[in-house]
């Protein structure tokens, strides 16, 4: 599962400012985000929620310190550390410079396909074992030096460095002789070929759907990154990180810590020099309204709230794109606990939480409610055969009489003499409160005592829930690619005490082949699976706008990979 | 007065000895490590890097390890931003030391006049006006007056910058460079000397009122002195004098950053840096800069002696 510290640093400070993290990749054709809405938006059953992009209405109304810029756009963004190479960053926000200082192999499309980018085409052999990919030629690094197979191979071997401090998913892939060059048995990895200075092939152990996307993401020069390169020591990346050499449509200009990521058209960019000569990612930790307002920021994300909306409209001279990210929210139950190990408990907490009204109404329409866990905007994503849950406390109530707990004296539910006390975990958002009072009558009404316990800190949470000290607690997944990401945490041992063979295995066969119309039946059948199991409670999906300065031309934005697949595109009128 | 110093120095190691664990337990004994927020990471990932990081030593070892290494002046390298702890500290705490500076200089020397003016003419007008302003100013939160200028002289009325230290992708130099700078730190320069303000001032007042009833100010007005003189020469000074424990609280404050301060003004400063560092478990930042503060404090509270008793030889310390 691709969850993020982005992500987590969200929830933490429910900033508004923060972008799409980067994912694997970037992309040449991002997707037109009003035509992925209309999916999404039947879900949501509020007011009308934005469908298509808004105009801005009178240009007029510009700032003037955005109106005399002629060649810089600005975004806001959370908090750049400064580690500007791939694989090695912390945290997400360094991520999304990453991803435009670097263009990846393989980038994907629209619906999270892979589409070629760097790598013009590739052969994937018979058993789904072995790629082969064929660089586009003459690609270079933005200091002019060429980019050759050379440099891919160097790349994959060294995330197989036992000292490798990062969490790349090339590792996941187990490469052929992966393994034995990360314990030092070999000197190189067996399954990594360099065929000429334009092709190079990896060979799998065993066939995995997502290894396309996960090999093709971002190269690193040899002749840079690899000069001072022995076995098991990298901490000379350290000294590297802040003078990066990429490829992507920008360069790094200069990093001014807590203040700003300036970067600078990339003048080999193999798609051509970006429109824009400069751009600016400012470090606006603060409020996002202010900047966007005073004209210091082109750019910014917000909930897709009616009020926003209604503000970001009178404003004027904003464009608005609605836009439903890749993500899902969930309540992770503890399995362990003897009370949540029956089903039909956790259907009755699904049945009796009233998900429309807390996530739907109460966000002012910026959400729809969840119940499997892939987002509208997947190609995987179906309601067929799918139980709806809606709210229905009779139901819920049936649920928990025919599972054994009965109304004790007190109005809670009994069972051998426990009572029918749920431990919630949340963290502090602006929409806990909303969420804990709504929950908390809605679950007394069924006979079920909830006890939440809000975070300020995510650290400590995750402690908790490690330590398996609780019985729900609300979680949401990072941005994910593949309908496999919002799986994965059923099958890896992330939600502890799962273990369901049939969903082990429709996983593994999911992965294993790279047709799509077989691949989207096996995730129907696991969508149906998990939304009747419920090894976690689905609850939302969140809905955001992007609203950008409508001299911008030509921006259309990833709900997978962000800003970075057309930004070199992006122009100012 | 060297045997003094040779006390007070060794108390102070044996304090920053004490600090220093007690600071280090703490941060390892809080839950979650800045492993465990990655929830991306597989459980045997998890472990593995624990491993590269050195999580996963007995507490004892990594804290013998740190306390070695930050004796030869070396804080170790930051998790989170992969740079030595030290270069991060002087990348932003010069930016907070700004602010403070300014600020404090301000927030003195305006308390002090209007503290000996507000206990000269006590119960006028003037003393009841500025105490109601006081109780105002120190009543609101600071993060409401920061948003409602913001609102006010930024939004509305464009007057001066929303926020940061610098106009967005400028090159500005020299005397340009400081002018943005001006520009950009009026805001929270006002917010924060506004919040010390009240404080300071009713300190100044009352001990400028235990002074001026005192028999030295008698007879320095019956030898015939004017008023200015009786006020600011024998009055303020002796006034002054308790004042000089202050000083050395104000020390690790300088350096410290206002956390909030700088998270409304969007100011690049030490504070914000901690929050985000402890929000990740960033260890090394963290226990490098609650040391830096540890030092500074215990440096501040041994200088306000020291200058205590060249003000004041009577005392004893």
């Amino acid at each position: 599962m691709k969850k993020r510290i982005i992500l987590l640093s969200s929830l933490l400070l429910a900033s508004s400012t923060l972008l799409a993290a980067c994912s694997s990749g970037g992309s040449d054709s991002a997707s037109d985000a009003a035509s992925q809405n209309s999916d999404a938006a039947q879900t949501a059953a509020t007011a009308q929620p934005l469908t298509s992009l808004v105009q801005a209405s009178d240009l007029s109304k510009l700032p003037e310190v955005s109106q005399k810029r002629s060649d810089t756009i600005i975004v806001g963004l959370t908090d750049p550390a400064g580690v500007f190479t791939p694989y090695f960053n912390q945290s997400g926000y360094d991520g999304n410079v990453i991803s435009q200082l670097w263009t990846p192999l393989v980038t994907v499309d629209e619906k999270g396909l892979p589409l070629p980018n760097l790598a013009k085409s590739w052969d994937i052999s018979k058993d789904n074992l072995t790629y082969r990919f064929h660089l586009v030629p003459g690609t270079k690094f933005s200091d002019g030096s060429p980019l050759t197979a050379e440099d891919v191979a160097f790349t994959w071997t060294l995330i197989y460095d036992k000292a490798y401090p990062g969490d790349s998913q090339i590792r996941k892939l187990n490469i052929k002789g992966g393994k034995d060059y990360t314990e030092g048995k070999a000197k190189q990895i067996a399954g990594i070929k360099v065929i000429d200075e334009q092709t190079i092939s990896a060979t799998l152990e065993k066939p995995n759907a997502l290894a396309l996307p996960i090999l093709g993401e971002y190269v690193l020069s040899k002749a840079y990154y690899g000069k001072d390169y022995k076995f098991g020591e990298l901490d000379y990346f350290k000294n590297l990180h802040s003078s990066p050499l990429g490829n992507g449509a920008y360069k790094l200009e200069k990093f001014i810590p807590g203040q700003e990521v300036r970067l600078e058209a990339n003048d080999y960019f193999f798609k051509g020099k970006p429109k824009t000569q400069h751009f600016i990612y400012k470090t606006a930790e603060g409020d996002a309204w202010q900047f966007i307002e005073t004209g210091d920021t082109d750019f910014s994300q917000f909930t897709a709230t009616q009020e926003n909306i209604d503000k970001l409209k009178g404003l004027g001279f904003l464009n608005i794109l609605p836009y439903t990210p890749s993500t899902y929210g969930y309540l992770q139950v503890n399995l362990e606990n003897e009370k949540l190990k029956d089903k039909k408990v956790r259907q009755a907490l699904t049945y009796g939480l009233d998900r429309k009204s807390i996530y739907v109404d109460a966000a002012q329409g910026a959400g729809a409610v969840a119940n499997i866990p892939a987002s509208p905007i997947f190609w995987s994503y179906t309601t067929d055969g799918i139980n709806p849950y809606n709210y229905d406390p009779e139901q819920a109530k049936k649920l928990l009489d025919e599972a054994g707990w009965v109304e004790g004296s007190d109005g809670i539910r009994e069972k051998n003499g426990q009572k029918l006390t749920i431990h919630l975990l949340t963290s502090k958002r602006p929409e806990t409160d909303t969420f804990i009072a709504l929950a908390a009558e809605n679950y007394k009404a069924i006979g079920v005592d909830l006890q939440p316990e809000i975070f300020a800190d995510f650290n400590a949470m995750v402690a908790k829930v490690e330590g398996k000290d609780y019985d729900l607690a609300a979680f949401s997944t990072g941005m994910l690619t593949d309908p496999s990401d919002g799986i994965e945490q059923f099958v890896n041992g992330e939600v502890k005490g799962y273990n369901n063979p049939k969903v082990k295995e429709l996983y593994e066969k999911g992965l294993s082949t790279t047709n799509m119309e077989e691949r989207k039946k096996i995730y129907q059948e696991l969508y149906v699976l998990l939304n009747d199991e419920l090894p976690v409670i689905f609850t939302n999906y969140k809905k955001t706008v992007y609203a950008y300065n409508g001299r911008m031309e030509h921006v259309k934005v990833s709900p997978f990979i962000g800003l970075s697949g057309n930004l070199f595109e992006w122009s100012l009128k | 007065m060297s045997s003094f110093l040779t006390k007070r120095l060794t108390y102070m190691v044996i304090i920053l000895l004490a600090a220093s664990m007690m600071i280090f337990f703490l941060y390892a004994m809080t839950p979650g490590d800045f492993i465990s927020g990655n929830l991306k990471l597989s459980p045997e990932r998890k472990a593995e890097l624990r491993g590269i990081y050195g999580l996963n030593k007995p507490i004892l070892e990594r804290y013998g390890n740190w306390l070695g290494n930050a004796l030869h002046g070396n804080f170790g390298y930051s998790l989170a931003q992969q740079k030595p702890v030290l270069t991060l500290f002087n990348e932003y705490i010069w930016n907070s030391f700004l602010l403070a500076v300014v600020s404090t200089f301000l927030t003195w020397f305006i308390a002090v006049i209007i503290g000996v003016v507000a206990a000269y003419k006590q119960y006028s007008w003037f003393d009841t006006l500025v105490m109601v302003v006081i109780f105002a100013a120190m009543s609101v939160p600071s993060f409401f007056i920061g948003l409602y200028l913001i609102k006010i002289a930024a939004v509305d009325l464009k007057w001066l910058p929303p926020g940061g230290m610098l106009n967005t992708g400028s090159n500005a130099t020299g005397m340009e460079y400081v002018k943005e700078v001006l520009q950009h730190m009026t805001l929270p320069v006002i917010v924060m000397t506004l919040l010390g303000l009240g404080s300071l001032t009713r300190y100044f007042r009352s001990n400028m009122i235990d002074v001026i009833q005192q028999d030295y100010i008698r007879t320095a007005r019956a030898k015939g002195l004017k008023e200015r003189k009786v006020l600011f020469t024998h009055a303020l000074r002796n006034a002054l004098l308790p004042a000089i424990t202050l000083v050395g609280f104000e020390l690790p404050a300088l350096f410290g950053g206002s956390l909030i301060i700088e998270k409304i003004f969007n100011w690049p400063g030490i504070g914000q840096l901690y929050m985000q560092s402890f929000s990740l478990r960033d260890y090394p930042l963290l226990m490098g800069f609650t040391m830096l503060i540890a030092i500074l404090s215990v440096i501040g509270t041994l200088l306000s002696d020291i200058l205590y008793r060249i003000a004041d030889p009577r005392v004893k310390v």
